[in-house]
């Protein structure tokens, strides 16, 4: 008979969630679903407020990328200001955006997923966790944590806090950047540069050729890549246009404004989770699948435009044959390049003297009523929408979040791990830690995912083999 | 858990004080508070205050080599107005999870993991009367408790420094 498999709660991820797996009558895995089962409502709570809160308010959304929030929101409010904000300031932005990015994939790879890397998926789970990798691997993990503190010290020396820091405003950021803190920064920067290629050389010659299995079974299917680009084509973070390439690596969108998100990216809506699920619009859905975050950006880039991380950019291009990279086991390679991008970039930035400029902030009331502001968060683009009325009061707000974006092929990745390693008659801990790690391999996050504020109400389902509904629970 | 990084040497005399708590949940913003009041008290002395938020595994990079730690917070238990001192050890329990925060046994346990030695630890509190969101400011009976507090932190840190 038909049997569902829940694993509830799945760990070491931010936020929470359930995974159901349907088997059919002769036991192999029919189909499976990722339950967001967490609820926040942040776009509806912020109508009504002055939109030049909205970088610190939806900042709470999130305690571990609340800097994307505020990129992605201050850019909104810049043209709700109508204004080009100074050259400095877009500048000192990106600066803590690669900051932000830093410290959150050191907490991906080092914190949450290196235990399944490091120590092996059957590993006894209660060594399996940041300990057994602090046993195992002790000079790993204490430049894990110090990568971290890289990145999360560089942001409060300009936000004046680690997490959410209110220095960047509508029209610029708030205060210039010191000599002093420049010279400091400089300093971590280094440090940072020679853990993070130090870690990744370790894990491109030691811990990749371990997991060749995983690698074609871990999410590995055709989809397209949405991402930010520069207007060159290049890596980029803060600013840029959309581009979109299919699974033979065709660009199929190029330099779409920001400002025309709604043309290409619909969201839908299932019953059985809190997450939408975003696609390509012109293909429909679910066809319009599409994956984001450092996966999607190696892939969807030209070039990162910085010299070792170059030289990763084209390394992580031959982990597998088929152009772009579709395995999602690889999104842990593109995290580790992209820290190599973040720290080179944030060091090339750091060294142009113009950083020191102090005129950082353009002055203006609200003069458009309609903004739009994305930027790549580390786990990809992240949407912030709104409009206001007259008065400068929110009446509208739409977000689309990085782990929104990637919620079809969470789905349809945690189905292929399943259906490869889940076999009805034996649940072994090694089986339940794959399709939990399928999941890490978004990094996504859960508190952002859940953001939204509508009628979505959570039910669950159990049929048998033949379709048949046997129950259903339902939340309003 | 024994640690590879273990090397068994005694540490310099150096103390690491945290305060630690949400400022804007009432009483919880008692540590900070305390630990702002603290930070020139030690100007000659390697003393070293740190004003928290939270408590993260990233603070186990401060701690290592330090001879005593004392964690300054709220409680949510004690007789109200009354100081409590207590010695803390290492527990793996707090430290698992998101490692978005760690309580004060479970960061002394990312440092003895990751440095193969923890600090002897202190937790100085007392109880708070309210956590609610959007207070900005302490219970009457936490205000008076202040002054007592801050006293105690003073002694235990430089009777400290005396004796290592």
């Amino acid at each position: 008979m038909s049997r569902t498999i829940a694993i509830e709660p799945v760990t070491r991820i931010e936020g929470h969630a359930r995974i159901t797996l349907e088997l059919d009558d002769d036991g192999q895995v029919a189909d499976a679903r990722f339950h967001l089962t967490q609820f926040r409502g942040f776009e509806k709570f912020c109508e009504g407020r002055p939109y030049r809160e909205m970088p610190a308010l939806t900042a709470r959304t999130c305690g571990i990328c609340p800097v994307s929030h505020l990129m992605a929101s201050a850019k909104a409010c810049d043209e709700l200001l109508s204004v080009r904000i100074p050259e400095v300031a877009m500048e000192l932005r990106r600066l803590m955006n690669l900051a932000q990015l830093t410290q959150s994939h050191a907490l991906s790879f080092f914190h949450l997923s290196s235990p399944d890397l490091l120590l092996g998926w059957d590993c006894p789970p209660a060594e399996r966790n940041v300990f057994g990798v602090m046993f195992r691997h002790p000079q790993l993990a204490r430049e894990g944590i110090r990568l971290r503190q890289i990145g999360q010290t560089i942001i409060e020396m300009l936000g004046g806090k680690k997490v959410h820091p209110t220095w960047v405003v509508p029209g610029g950021v708030s205060e210039p950047l010191t000599e002093e803190k420049r010279d400091r920064m400089l300093e971590l920067v280094a440090e940072g540069l020679d853990i993070a290629r130090r870690t990744y050389e370790f894990y491109k010659d030691d811990v990749v050729p371990k997991f060749k299995s995983e690698a074609r079974h871990f999410g590995n299917f055709p989809t397209m890549f949405l991402s930010l680009v520069s207007r060159k084509g290049a890596l980029e973070h803060y600013d840029g246009c959309l581009r979109i390439k299919d699974s033979s690596g065709r660009i199929v969108e190029d330099m779409v404004p920001t400002s025309e998100y709604a043309a290409i990216i619909g969201e839908a809506v299932e019953p059985f989770s809190y997450m939408k699920f975003p696609y390509y619009k012109p293909r429909g859905y679910p066809n319009g699948i599409y994956r984001v975050g450092p996966l999607a950006r190696l892939n969807n880039c030209d070039t990162c435009g910085t010299p070792f991380a170059d030289v990763a950019l084209a390394e992580f291009r031959t982990l597998q044959a088929s152009k772009p990279v579709a395995s999602s086991f690889h999104y842990h390679y593109a995290r580790l390049v992209e820290i190599i991008f973040a720290l080179e970039s944030m060091e090339r930035l750091l060294n142009d003297p113009s950083i020191l400029n102090t005129f950082v902030r353009a002055r203006a009331r609200s003069n458009c009523l309609e903004g739009v502001g994305i930027a790549e968060a580390p786990r990809g683009t992240l949407i912030h929408h709104y409009k206001i009325n007259d008065d400068g009061l929110m009446t509208w707000m739409n977000l689309i979040i990085a782990t929104g974006h990637n919620n079809l092929a969470m789905n349809r990745g945690i189905k292929q791990v399943a259906q490869k390693y889940v076999q009805s008659d034996k649940l072994q801990e090694g089986m339940l830690n794959r399709v939990e790690a399928l999941i890490r391999c978004y990094d996504p996050c859960l508190s952002c995912a859940s953001h939204a504020f509508g009628h979505m109400p959570l039910q669950i389902e159990l049929r048998n083999a033949h379709g048949k509904l046997l129950d259903v629970v339902s939340r309003s | 858990m024994s640690s590879p990084a273990a090397d068994g040497a005694a540490p310099a005399t150096r103390v690491v004080v945290i305060g630690f708590g949400s400022p804007i949940r009432g009483d919880d913003a008692l540590g900070p508070l305390v630990a702002d009041q603290l930070a020139d008290t030690w100007v000659h002395a390697p003393v070293t205050v740190l004003s928290r938020h939270i408590l993260t595994a990233e603070l186990a990079t401060m701690l290592h080599d330090a001879s005593l730690v004392v964690f300054i917070d709220a409680s949510v238990d004690g007789p109200p107005g009354e100081i409590v001192t207590r010695e803390l050890v290492a527990d793996v329990a707090g430290a698992l999870g998101l490692a978005h925060a760690v309580d004060p046994r479970g960061l002394l346990a990312w440092t003895q993991a990751l440095y193969g030695r923890a600090p002897r630890a202190m937790l100085v509190s007392t109880r708070g009367a309210t956590f609610n969101y959007a207070h900005y400011a302490l219970s009457d009976a936490v205000q008076a408790a202040l002054p007592p507090l801050i006293e105690t932190v003073r002694r235990l840190i430089d009777q400290h420094l005396q004796t290592a």
